[in-house]
């Protein structure tokens, strides 16, 4: 446990240089400094150590690297999304407050990677402390003199820049993130073009999470495959939950990939209050819920949770115990979509408010026959037909909820309040 | 070229292309709402979602390249389904009141919806309602209807070059709004109720007029600039009641001005001039064309040809008439022995003119990498031609201005080089000595004394090292006391340089009256000259003195002489034409005569009428037609416009002669005026088209000038000068006073 983003996570001022170093921290760094490694080296020790994108689509992310033009001419970029917002996910806020310098370090190594002499952290709105934190370590970074023009006489450059957003949730997708550096209005783009080919300022740029980039220098420090052996069969390494909702002791945890659920559970201290459980959202509030029944059986890496139906997403395991209304979690999430949809594309502009609007209408008590049909109707019109993953995001739970708490929607309706409160 | 397959049939494209491309070409409906061929893909409203084999999802085909072997179905079930999905969604806000819509009856979204939406609507909540302000006298709001595709928003953006229009807020809250208070002001604005695909953006001053099916919609060509943009005419029980654009890539694209959208709002003012008049004994009398033209005809004979005093008569014509009118003038007076013919109402000094050629098209306008303004501004004279120098400099093209005052131009300029009047004709003489340096050419006598500025270094370094550069020259330049010379040296500036020239310093339908020659014949007077002799006779052709000469007092004098019959042809009426004329004649107006547009290009652009004239008004042409019979001339024989014009095609082609000449040994001194008519006041149509009259642009009435030049003029800023209210400001050079007025309410050019 807390071997790689939070190795240093009990020790005093273990967001300080001092003590990153003292572990080990900006070795792989100065190496590179030093022209000991190539870029080649490190993609194929990053695709050996089975890292897969830590934000939540889990791609891997030494094949992201190397498609990155890093021969091409002109200006590349490596940007950091450390825009967490998805509900019930706070591991990045962690990372960057108790261990910013191996997000730096991890984002230099990717500038060197991809030869992309600049770098921006894009840091949640919210995050008043982990930004202050980062800037602090980018401050000493600098004093240090590992970033910079021609660092060390090493003919390298890696400039890095903290900026902060403005509190909007869908900046955490990364190419409405790329426009929100740009100073725009944070809209995604459509893809195709990736961002490897035009992204920040129309330049090939790479966006990997923070947790991605802040395990990048130990992967490369103690070799790819000393991290994929930490994991499962293709889900390498270990991973940062955040385990929250109704347990005793809610917190981060930095465990391998393919840890059985209860044992997460027990970790959390289980169920509070001696309540039973009721229903595991694994990966943050757009992935599908789970029955308790089925999370109990199910392990903790991208294979296991796809077989109980869901996804590891970024690993924002949300607890609920049996005097949960799912009807008013539902409810409640839609209106975080609805709010948080940017607009620009029908689907979700138009769907999300839909969805909240029934939804409240239900918990209002004034729902209607047929409602449960409308609302699997609007997701499934959302579904697939938007520019960016919100209008997924915010489907998915829909159709999870309705199948496997159909009962106290089909209660709720009738009765106009809650089968679970009364 | 590659072939994909879209619907089970192969079909030819080009790599790399969107698939709505092919499809729009291969004439597969493929629906969409934020698409549009002239602005940037946003593949935002989801309409256009198809079926790519290999794809999880349905694929926008506004945004999706096509590549070799893509197989595409846009009407399976898949691409059916997301297709509806997204109709039903646009359709959950939007108000649905069709029947009290402008729109309906022409809206995208009204189409789409009879293929792809449902009867009844499973949306029970209550609709979104958004609340709308003024933007503007040209466009009425009703953003409850908005849809959000954004295309006027990209229309300001990307086209109109300034974003009036944006998107505030997010989500369901998303509004498209303009962000100023004072509204949409763009002088092509009026675009984005062409491309509004709903109810949101409509005409205003055709609000609630008529359903788009009840009118005759037909061809014809905007009379107020160089272009000649190609829009349709859109008329119903014979008035006009709206004006859209029509495509032609060559010329206007998609787009047109809003001077040539709304300016058919003057057609039905109540200023027209609708029945011919003769004044009798000082008493002006309402009579029929027969006597009307009789008593013209009579006092021609009585006061010029009877006494063999033709050369005591005159022809003038605005540069409003059409070629044929412009020939069949010229025609008549030639006929009757009078060479004393001009449509130069507005040149100070006749021997000192401006002849270059304008050799650039507009669609290569676009595509040149330098420009170098000379003495205009653009954006307000000439839009569309300011709109192809914009597309250049999107594309990386460096614009260089030699202006009098630094204007709002919407494109990055790379130096303003904001120059007293006097100064242009020597930093082009400069421009001309530093391109022949380093030509290592001979330099003329002429240029052995020019001073080579820092200016003037630049510009001849930046026509040097362009591949395709063309040098413009405007309006402000005409009473230039250099004008000649200006002119000149561009001539000789750009055959040093392989670069393109551009006149733009006349407007309208000069072109054709210089194609037909309407100028001063053999030893005839130009305009000047006759209004300095002692004439007895004036056909006038469209003329309102106070704003088409450059010396409104002497005209008026020439004109009210008490022996001096003056037969005038207008449109509207107008006290200062009522108080010298003996006969005023009711002519069409635009879009009521068929006739002729040359623009700058040379393309030679004919129109029928799309109205008939309100009651007894008539065609010029028809007009001097019958004339030219009662005034018992041979071969006026014309049964329509279009054997007028037969006819023009067989005359030898009028040749101009340029003379070379540079003087660089003015010595002028003081302060220059630069008068122009405001742009939407540079003729009588416009100047009584209310809505335009309403807009900033219509409203402008300044007379700019610096602090230095307010002192020596003895003027503040709470004083007018020559009528216009002053404003006081550094962005004009020394030595100079820039009006624009939109009201000619003094003489010009007298200080």
């Amino acid at each position: 446990m807390n071997e790689v983003c939070f190795k240093n996570l009990t020790k005093d001022q273990c967001w300080s240089l001092k003590t990153y170093e003292a572990s080990g921290g900006y070795s792989v760094w100065r190496k590179i400094l030093k022209g000991e490694l190539t870029p080649e080296h490190i993609i194929d020790e990053l695709k050996a150590s089975g890292l897969r994108g830590r934000g939540g689509a889990g791609f891997p992310t030494g094949l992201k690297w190397s498609f990155m033009p890093r021969h091409s001419d002109g200006q590349k970029y490596v940007v950091c999304n450390s825009d967490e917002g998805e509900p019930g996910t706070c591991k990045d806020r962690d990372i960057l407050r108790f261990n910013p310098h191996a997000v730096i370090e991890g984002m230099a190594i990717g500038g060197f990677v991809m030869n992309a002499s600049v770098g921006y952290n894009y840091i949640r709105g919210e995050f008043m402390e982990p930004f202050k934190r980062f800037e602090g370590a980018l401050k000493e970074a600098y004093e240090a003199g590992l970033l910079g023009q021609n660092i060390n006489n090493s003919a390298i450059n890696f400039d890095l820049y903290t900026h902060l957003g403005a509190g909007a949730y869908i900046c955490g997708e990364e190419t409405a993130l790329l426009e929100s550096i740009e100073g725009k209005k944070g809209q995604p783009r459509f893809k195709p073009p990736f961002p490897a080919n035009v992204g920040l300022f129309g330049k090939p740029t790479t966006i990997n999470n923070t947790e991605s980039f802040a395990s990048v220098p130990e992967i490369i420090s103690r070799g790819g495959q000393w991290f994929a052996d930490i994991g499962v069969e293709n889900s390498g390494g270990c991973k940062l939950f955040s385990v929250s909702g109704h347990v005793k002791s809610p917190a981060n945890f930095e465990v391998p990939m393919g840890i059985a659920f209860k044992d997460l559970l027990e970790m959390a201290g289980g169920i509070r209050d001696g309540a039973k459980l009721k229903a595991v959202i694994p990966g943050g509030s757009s992935t599908p819920v789970l029955t308790a029944d089925v999370a109990m059986a199910m392990t903790m890496d991208y294979d296991g949770i796809e077989r109980a139906g869901s996804m590891l997403g970024a690993g924002s395991v949300i607890i609920m115990d049996e005097s949960t209304c799912m009807v008013e979690v539902l409810t409640r999430l839609a209106h975080f979509y609805y709010d948080e949809s940017c607009g620009q594309c029908t689907p979700c502009r138009e769907g999300t408010g839909w969805l909240y609007r029934v939804l409240k209408r239900i918990t209002d008590g004034n729902g209607r026959e047929g409602d449960i049909e409308l609302l699997l109707g609007v997701q499934d019109k959302i579904m697939g037909n938007t520019i960016c993953a919100l209008g997924d995001a915010a489907a998915m739970p829909v159709e999870s909820f309705l199948r496997c708490f159909r009962e106290e929607f089909e209660y709720y309706i009738e009765h106009g309040k809650s089968m679970v409160k009364g | 070229m590659i072939e994909i397959e879209i619907n089970g049939n192969v079909v030819k494209a080009k790599a790399g292309e969107m698939l709505i491309q092919v499809t729009d070409r291969e004439g597969i409906s493929v629906p969409r709402f934020c698409y549009h061929k002239k602005l940037s893909v946003v593949a935002s409203c989801r309409m256009c979602l198809v079926d790519v084999e290999g794809a999880p999802k349905p694929q926008p085909a506004c945004s999706t390249p096509v590549n070799e072997g893509m197989k595409v179905h846009t009407q399976n079930d898949k691409a059916k389904a997301s297709q509806k999905a997204v109709m039903e969604f646009l359709l959950i806000n939007h108000p649905l009141d069709c029947p009290i819509c402008d729109q309906g009856g022409e809206c995208e979204l009204q189409d789409v919806a009879v293929e792809y939406g449902s009867d009844i609507s499973r949306f029970s909540e209550s609709k979104r309602i958004v609340p709308d302000g003024d933007i503007g006298a040209l466009i009425q709001a009703d953003m409850t209807r908005c849809i959000h595709c954004t295309r006027c928003v990209r229309f300001g953006l990307e086209i109109a070059g300034m974003m009036e229009m944006g998107g505030t807020g997010r989500g369901e809250h998303l509004k498209i709004e303009p962000f100023l208070k004072e509204g949409i002001q763009s002088e092509l604005s009026g675009n984005m109720i062409d491309v509004c695909p709903v109810g949101a953006l409509t005409s205003k001053p055709f609000r609630y007029e008529l359903r788009s099916w009840q009118m005759h919609s037909m061809p014809n060509i905007a009379r107020h600039d160089l272009v000649g943009s190609n829009l349709f005419v859109q008329t119903y029980k014979g008035k006009v009641k709206r004006v859209v654009s029509a495509d032609n890539d060559l010329i206007n694209e998609t787009w047109i001005s809003d001077r040539d959208r709304f300016s058919y709002e003057g057609l039905t003012h109540k200023n027209r001039l609708l029945e011919p008049q003769i004044k009798v004994q000082g008493q002006w009398q309402q009579v029929s064309w027969k006597v009307a033209l009789d008593y013209a005809v009579k006092g021609l004979n009585s006061h010029v040809l009877k006494h063999q005093k033709v050369n005591q008569l005159g022809g003038l014509a605005s540069s409003t008439a059409t070629m044929e009118e412009f020939y069949l003038l010229k025609k008549i007076l030639t006929e009757v022995g009078c060479d004393n013919i001009d449509h130069r109402l507005n040149v100070k000094n006749l021997d000192n003119v401006i002849t270059l050629d304008s050799n650039i098209k507009l669609g290569a306008l676009e595509k040149i990498d330098y420009a170098l303004i000379v003495g205009a501004n653009i954006r307000l004279e000439q839009p569309m031609i300011n709109h192809r120098l914009r597309k250049a400099t999107k594309k990386g093209a460096d614009i260089d201005e030699l202006n009098v005052m630094a204007f709002d131009f919407n494109h990055p300029l790379d130096t303003k080089n904001i120059t007293a009047p006097n100064k242009i004709a020597p930093t082009l003489a400069g421009v001309l000595k530093s391109i022949m340096i380093s030509n290592t050419q001979e330099l003329p006598d002429y240029l052995l004394a020019v001073e080579v500025g820092e200016v003037a270094n630049n510009i001849a370094a930046k026509l040097l090292n362009s591949r395709s550069s063309v040098i413009i020259l405007g309006e402000h330049i005409i009473n230039n006391e250099d004008a000649s010379t200006i002119a000149n040296l561009i001539t000789q500036i750009a055959q040093n340089t392989n670069s393109k020239t551009l006149n733009l310093s006349i407007t309208a339908n000069t072109m054709s009256a210089n194609w037909v020659g309407f100028v001063p014949q053999n030893s005839g007077m130009n305009v000047n000259t006759m209004l300095a002799s002692d004439m007895r006779g004036f056909i006038l052709l469209d003329i309102y003195p106070q704003y088409d000469f450059h010396d409104l007092e002497t005209a008026v004098k020439a004109f009210t002489k008490d022996d001096t019959f003056v037969i005038s042809l207008n449109s509207f009426k107008d006290d200062i034409v009522a108080g010298y004329s003996n006969v005023i004649l009711p002519i069409a107006s635009v879009y009521e005569t068929s006739g002729t547009q040359l623009n700058i290009n040379n393309d030679m652009q004919s129109y029928t009428a799309a109205v008939k004239a309100p009651d007894e008004v008539k065609p010029a042409w028809k007009v001097l037609k019958v004339m030219a019979d009662l005034l018992a001339l041979p071969s006026f024989h014309y049964a329509d416009s279009a054997q007028v014009l037969a006819e023009i095609f067989h005359q030898p082609q009028t040749k101009h002669t340029h003379d070379e000449n540079v003087n660089l040994t003015s010595k002028h001194h003081g302060i220059s005026i630069i008068w122009q008519n405001s742009p939407y006041s540079i003729d009588a149509v416009l100047r009584h088209s209310n809505a335009l009259q309403k807009t900033k642009i219509g409203q402008m009435n300044s007379a700019y000038m610096n602090q230095a030049s307010a002192e020596t003029l003895g003027l503040s800023a709470d004083d007018k000068y020559l009528g216009v209210p002053v404003v006081i400001t550094n962005t004009v050079a020394d030595d100079c006073v820039f009006i624009n007025a939109n009201q000619a309410v003094n003489t010009q050019g007298q200080t």
